[in-house]
């Protein structure tokens, strides 16, 4: 009697123990899985599309040029005959639309570069930030702008900037109450501990262009951070 | 014995010393951007980037400017002196009190001459004032690309460290189309003062370093979380340990 109700307690426990686990089991697999699908991404794996260089063309916009001196260009870099295509005036940015993605804000601030050299987030999730010591959008070389993809509650102003593809257009209002238009060239995906700072930050093509930047790939969450970055390319249209 | 320690410290001092060479040796490579702003009291309106990029002691100079005096020669440099402010310079900076700012007046916040920015041949501070060489600025707006400048290398040194300033000079004072007036330029007395008066400046900023830290997790994709689909399968993998043991002891005892 003893023996046999010990023995069916032992097993009433050891069955309940084994139902517990498998419950608890499943559900962080299910949650692991399909809990949050997380930020949109541009195709590939970063390794692989950083190698993908944007466009690095230095023709004119054929639509914009027909009635100037259009002249191919040297690939000799001597040859200071230099053809940059439309360039705008410095004029600070005031505004960002970006239809594609349902990014419409006037809600812009100034990034500068710390001492370690970084260029700093917004502080404010739901801002995007302009590079103040680069060009501005629309001036001879790369303009850059970054914005959070997500704050510790949900999406942030980039979160859908991954959606992007080439041939999408982004507009700039800037101070002087003009707008610069941009069509994107490429969307990559970079490891940051692998991130072109060149191909980003310098001047690669000779002509005015923006870089759209914001977090992606797997967020670590012993770090806080998401260990790739996701860049926009774009040229400047007018 | 004292052989291989020997050996051993000379390898370890080698290993502290390499890391701080190489950084060294690469430190002049990087990118660096100037935007171009009216220099103080001079009255330029005009605007413009200078981007440089520096490979090793080669400099590669793009730069695009509007606003200036057309049809005009405008020698372009980049200034560099280890004493200087590193700065365009201000309106305090006008020493004689005329009102504008020569290039010797800005000399305090940029320096002297270490690179010229020249179309064709020589681009050493001795092209300073090579006015044949220079951009003239159709329509007001230069537009230079100039790369396999070779510069000294405590120069590349300066561009990436963000202490170097462009300067485009020519200013028209007295807005009559073309230099000339009275005073003579303090760089050289056969030019008037508005040929070599600064007119553009700006600091070659370092770019920014590495990517940016944009997100903070709260949209992150759960699905990629290795951790908890480790934690639900030891989970799952366990239940069928207890159930398969609870099994077994059932089994035993019928």
């Amino acid at each position: 009697m003893s023996v046999t109700a010990r023995n069916d307690g032992r097993r009433r426990l050891l069955a309940t123990a084994a139902v517990v686990l498998a419950c608890l089991g499943a559900v962080a697999l299910v949650v692991g899985l399909r809990g949050q699908a997380g930020p949109p991404m541009p195709p590939g794996e970063a390794a692989e599309i950083s190698s993908a260089e944007p466009k690095r063309s230095r023709e004119p916009e054929p639509a914009r040029d027909a009635g100037s001196t259009a002249v191919a260009p040297s690939p000799a870099p001597q040859q200071p005959s230099a053809d940059f295509g439309p360039i705008m005036d410095a004029a600070s940015p005031v505004g960002i639309t970006i239809t594609a993605i349902e990014v419409d804000t006037t809600a812009l601030v100034p990034l500068t570069v710390g001492p370690d050299g970084v260029l700093p987030a917004p502080t404010d999730f739901a801002t995007v930030g302009w590079h103040v010591r680069g060009p501005n959008p629309g001036q001879l070389g790369p303009a850059v702008l970054a914005a959070h993809v997500d704050g510790p509650d949900g999406p942030a102003a980039f979160y859908r900037l991954g959606e992007l593809t080439a041939g999408d257009e982004v507009s700039i209002a800037r101070d002087d109450g003009t707008v610069a238009r941009f069509v994107i060239d490429a969307v990559n995906r970079y490891a940051k501990d692998d991130f072109p700072t060149s191909q980003v930050y310098g001047d690669t093509t000779g002509r005015a262009e923006i870089r759209l930047i914001t977090c992606g790939g797997a967020f670590d969450r012993s770090t806080g951070h998401y260990v790739d970055n996701i860049v926009v390319f774009g040229h400047l249209i007018g | 014995m004292r052989t291989s320690r020997k050996l051993v410290t000379v390898a370890f001092g080698a290993a502290v010393l390499l890391p701080l060479g190489v950084s060294s040796a690469f430190a002049a490579d990087g990118d660096a951007n100037a935007n171009l702003a009216p220099v103080a009291l001079n009255g330029v309106q005009g605007s413009g980037t200078a981007m440089v990029r520096v490979q090793g002691t080669t400099i590669t100079v793009t730069m695009a400017a509007s606003g200036l005096l057309p049809d005009s020669p405008h020698a372009a440099h980049i200034h560099f002196a280890a004493e200087a402010r590193h700065e365009c310079p201000a309106a305090a900076d006008d020493m004689s009190g005329d009102g504008t700012l020569n290039t010797s007046e800005g000399g305090p916040a940029y320096g002297g001459i270490v690179v010229s920015l020249t179309k064709t041949g020589d681009t050493s501070p001795d092209s300073g004032l090579a006015v044949d060489r220079f951009d003239t600025a159709p329509g007001g707006q230069i537009s230079y690309e100039r790369g396999s400048i070779e510069v000294a290398p405590e120069v590349a040194q300066a561009i990436v460290d963000g202490k170097s300033v462009v300067v485009i000079h020519g200013v028209d004072h007295n807005e009559n189309g073309m230099y000339d007036g009275d005073v003579m330029s303090d760089l050289d007395p056969a030019l008037p003062t508005e040929a070599t008066d600064p007119a553009l400046c700006g600091v070659l900023a370092a770019a920014p370093v590495g990517g940016v830290a944009t997100g903070a997790g709260g949209a992150a994709p759960i699905g990629a979380d290795a951790g908890l689909l480790v934690a639900g399968g030891a989970l799952v993998l366990a239940a069928a340990g207890t159930g398969a043991f609870a099994a077994r002891r059932m089994s035993t005892r019928v």
